[in-house]
C-alpha cells in the first residue's frame, strides 16, 4: 500500500479499518453543510431582496468556493484514511498519515504515560475506536483513528503492558 | 540551627505563623484604608476622629472594617493552622484547607527540581517559599510559603538527599547541605548590556524613529500622548529583566546546578544532575559583535506555569560569552559524547557548512532558506543530538538521547518537491523546541531510525544504572561522592570515580 519517501526502510505498515471513511463521511457532512448553509445566506438575502450590498457574483462566488474545496476534502478523505498506518516494534509504535502533509512518529513504549481509548457515536455504531498515546510531552500528539474496536482493546492492554516493562523516568 | 524542625518521619509540620499576613498583606493593607481613610482624614484635618453626629458614616464604617478585618484574620489563621506538611516513606505530603481538604503527595525521587523564593516582603522578614516541581504531581506545582530561610534550605537539602538516594526514610538524622562550588558570577554591567543591546531595543528603537518620522509627516505632536503606555510597558519590562536577572549566580553541587538571581525578589533554584530535558543556545543579531550568548532550557514543570515566571526560571544563562557557555553546556552535559566538544560546540555555535561534522541542508534545497541553509544542520555525538539553524539568530540545540520523548518526520509538498524533510523531537513544555529543518529526506529518515536506537540504547543504560528509581546518587557508593554531578551513565560513573573524592554525608 502507500509508503512514501520519509517512512523508515522496512516496515509493515498495519493499516485502519475502511469503515473508519464512514466516520470522516460524517464528520465531513456535519461541519461542511454548516459552513456552505452559513456562506449561502448572503445569496438567499440578495435573491429575496433584503439586501442590497454583496453583488449577485460575490454572493454566488463566496459558496461556490467552499463548495469546491469542501468536494476537494471530500475525494481526499479515502485516501487519507488509507494513509494512516501504525507499526509496532520491539521498543517502539510507529504512526504515520497524510498524503499532502506527511508525518511519521514514533512513540517509545517506555515514554508512554498513559493510553486512551475513546469511542464518538458514530464510531461506536460501526464498532471503532480511537487511541490516544500521552508522553511528558504535549507535542506528542499520537492519537489511531479508526481501529476496530477489538483490535483497540488488544493494542490498549499490549502497549500498557509494553510500556510497564521499559517505563523510564522523564 | 534548625533544631525544632529536624526531618523525622511522619510528623507534620506547619508553616511559619506569619506567612498568611506576609502573603495577605495586600488585603489587609486595602481593607485598612478602605474603611479607615475617613477616619483618617478626619484627624489630619483637626476634626476630631468621630464627628458630632453619631450617625455619621464614620462609626459604621469603622465597625464594619473592624469585622470584615476579623475575618480575613480569622480566616489566614484557619488557612495556617489547617496547612501542614509531612515528610516520610519516600513521599512529600502538604495538606491544606478547612472546608474543602486537600492533600497533595508527591514522590521524592522524581523531584525535578526545587526552588526557593523570597519575595521581598517574605525576604524583610528572613522567610521563603519553597518550591518544587516534581513529574508524577500532574501540572501545578507544591508549595510551602512560608518557612523560616534556614527551615526551607534544610528542608531542601533533606528532600535532595533522599531523592538523590543517600539519605533513606528510616533516618531521623539531618542531611547536610551539600557543598557547592560558584562557577559563575553575571556582573550587573554585562546584563544591562544586555538588556540595552537585547531584540526589543532593537524594535524600541525602529519603532522610534518610525513614530517620529510620523509625526514630522503629519505635523501632530498629538502622536507623542500616545507612546506614553508604550513607554510605561516596556519599562516594566526591562524593569522585570533587571530585576530578575540581578545578581545571577550560577553553582554546582552534588545536588545539581544551582542558580540564585534577583534584585528585591530573590530565587535560588536546583536542578538536579539529568532533570535537564533540552537546552538552547541563542544569540541575536546584536550581541554577535560582543560575543554574547543565551542559555534556556526545558526542565519538566517549569514550562506550565505563568508566563513571566516560567520565563526567568527557564533561563540557565541570560548572558554569558563564549567560555561561559562551554562551561554552562558541560555541566547540563557532563559527557558530552564527543572527543572534541570544544570544535563541536563551537561549530554548532558559529559554524557554517560541515564544520564540525554538522550535517546541513543539501544543496539543492537552497531555496527554501536562502539564508540558514548553510547553517541548518544536526550532528549527533554519543549523548546528545545537536541542532544547529539561524544565520542571524543563531541557534544551537541540544537534546540528551535519553530524554527524548518521541519524535516526528514532517514532509510537507514543497519539502518532497526539493528533497528534504524536518524532523520535530518531542520534549516537556517549555522555551525549547527542538526541530531539525529541512534536511535531506534520506539523511533525515536515517537520523529517525538511529535516533530512535540511540534514545533507547541510553534509556537501558539510565534503567541499568538506576534501577528505575532517578535516585542519581544512590548507584554510588557513599565514600565515592563526585564533585560535580554525576550523570546516569555508566560511562560517566567510571569517569566521575576518578575525580576528586568527596565524602557528603
Amino acid at each position: 500500500m502507500h509508503t512514501a519517501a520519509i517512512d523508515p526502510p522496512g516496515i509493515q505498515w498495519l493499516r485502519v479499518s475502511r469503515k473508519y471513511v464512514t466516520v470522516r463521511l460524517v464528520e465531513w457532512a456535519i461541519g461542511n453543510v454548516i459552513m456552505i448553509g452559513l456562506f449561502s445566506l448572503p445569496l438567499l438575502f440578495v435573491q429575496l431582496g433584503w439586501w442590497k450590498w454583496p453583488p449577485l457574483w460575490l454572493a454566488v462566488a463566496v459558496p461556490s468556493a467552499f463548495l469546491v474545496l469542501a468536494l476537494w476534502r471530500l475525494v481526499l478523505i479515502p485516501r487519507q484514511v488509507r494513509a494512516i498506518g501504525y507499526a509496532e516494534r520491539d521498543d517502539d509504535l510507529l504512526i504515520r498519515r497524510g498524503i499532502f502533509f506527511q508525518r511519521t512518529m514514533v512513540v517509545p513504549y517506555g515514554r508512554m504515560q498513559y493510553v486512551d481509548v475513546s469511542v464518538g457515536p458514530v464510531e461506536r455504531m460501526l464498532g471503532l475506536c480511537t487511541l490516544k498515546l500521552h508522553t511528558a510531552s504535549p507535542g506528542t500528539n499520537a492519537h489511531l483513528p479508526g481501529l476496530p474496536a477489538a483490535e483497540g482493546a488488544r493494542l490498549r492492554e499490549q502497549l500498557s503492558a509494553r510500556g510497564e516493562a521499559r517505563l523510564a523516568g522523564l | 540551627m534548625t533544631q525544632e524542625q529536624t526531618a523525622v518521619d511522619g510528623d507534620w509540620h506547619r508553616v511559619h505563623p506569619a506567612s498568611p499576613f506576609v502573603r495577605g498583606w495586600v488585603a489587609l493593607v486595602a481593607i485598612v484604608y478602605f474603611f479607615g481613610r475617613d477616619t483618617f482624614e478626619r484627624t489630619l484635618q483637626g476634626r476630631g476622629t468621630i464627628g458630632d453626629n453619631i450617625n455619621e458614616r464614620t462609626v459604621w464604617l469603622l465597625v464594619g472594617g473592624g469585622v470584615v478585618l476579623l475575618l480575613a484574620l480569622g480566616s489566614f489563621v484557619l488557612n495556617w493552622y489547617f496547612t501542614r506538611y509531612q515528610l516520610a516513606e519516600g513521599f512529600v505530603r502538604v495538606n491544606t484547607g478547612f472546608l474543602f481538604k486537600q492533600q497533595r503527595q508527591a514522590r521524592l525521587d522524581r523531584v525535578q527540581a526545587i526552588d526557593i523564593v523570597q519575595p521581598l516582603l517574605a525576604r524583610i522578614f528572613g522567610l521563603a517559599e519553597l518550591k518544587f516541581e516534581v513529574a508524577d504531581a500532574g501540572h501545578s506545582a507544591m508549595r510551602l510559603s512560608y518557612l523560616k530561610l534556614a527551615q526551607a534550605k534544610q528542608l531542601r537539602a533533606t528532600i535532595l538527599g533522599r531523592a538523590a538516594g543517600i539519605a533513606d526514610g528510616s533516618e531521623t538524622v539531618e542531611v547536610p547541605e551539600a557543598p557547592e562550588q560558584v562557577v559563575l558570577y553575571l556582573p550587573p554591567g554585562r546584563l544591562v548590556g544586555s538588556l540595552i543591546l537585547s531584540e526589543q531595543s532593537f524594535f524600541i528603537v525602529l519603532s522610534a524613529i518610525a513614530s517620529v518620522l510620523i509625526s514630522v509627516l503629519t505635523e501632530s505632536r498629538a502622536f507623542i500622548l500616545y507612546l506614553i503606555p508604550a513607554i510605561l510597558g516596556l519599562g516594566t519590562a526591562y524593569w522585570r529583566s533587571f530585576n530578575t536577572g540581578y545578581n545571577f549566580t550560577a553553582a554546582i553541587s552534588p545536588d545539581g546546578i544551582r542558580l540564585r538571581y534577583g534584585l528585591l525578589d530573590t530565587r535560588a533554584q536546583t536542578v538536579p544532575p539529568g532533570r535537564i530535558q533540552a537546552v538552547k543556545v541563542s544569540q541575536p543579531p546584536l550581541w554577535r559583535v560582543l560575543g554574547w550568548y543565551r542559555i534556556r532550557v526545558n526542565v519538566a514543570g517549569y514550562g506550565e506555569h505563568h508566563r513571566n515566571e516560567g520565563e526567568h526560571r527557564t533561563m540557565l544563562l541570560p548572558v554569558g560569552r563564549k567560555p561561559e557557555v562551554m562551561m554552562m553546556l558541560s555541566l547540563v552535559l557532563p559527557d558530552p559524547g564527543t572527543a572534541d566538544p570544544e570544535r563541536v560546540f563551537t561549530a554548532g555555535l558559529k559554524g557554517l557548512d560541515s564544520d564540525g561534522g554538522f550535517v546541513t541542508t543539501p544543496r539543492r534545497a537552497w531555496l527554501l532558506s536562502p539564508l540558514g541553509w548553510r547553517r541548518n544542520g544536526f550532528l549527533a555525538t554519543d549523548t546528545a543530538l545537536l541542532l544547529r539553524s539561524g544565520r542571524w539568530w543563531r541557534h544551537l540545540v541540544l537534546v540528551p538521547h535519553q530524554r527524548t520523548q518521541s519524535m516526528a518526520l514532517h514532509q510537507g509538498p514543497l519539502a518532497r518537491l526539493f528533497g528534504v524533510a524536518d524532523l520535530v523531537l518531542h520534549t516537556t513544555p517549555g522555551p525549547v523546541a527542538p526541530r531539525l529543518i529541512q534536511a535531506a529526506t534520506e539523511e533525515a529518515v536515517g537520523l529517525f531510525d538511529q535516533q530512535a536506537a540511540r534514545a533507547r540504547q541510553a534509556r537501558k543504560l539510565q534503567n541499568l544504572a538506576q534501577g528505575n528509581s532517578e535516585q542519581w546518587l544512590a548507584q554510588l557508593p557513599p565514600a565515592a561522592m563526585p564533585v560535580l554531578p554525576a550523570p546516569p551513565t555508566t560511562r560517566a560513573v567510571q569517569h566521575a570515580a576518578t575525580q576528586e573524592e568527596q565524602d557528603h554525608g
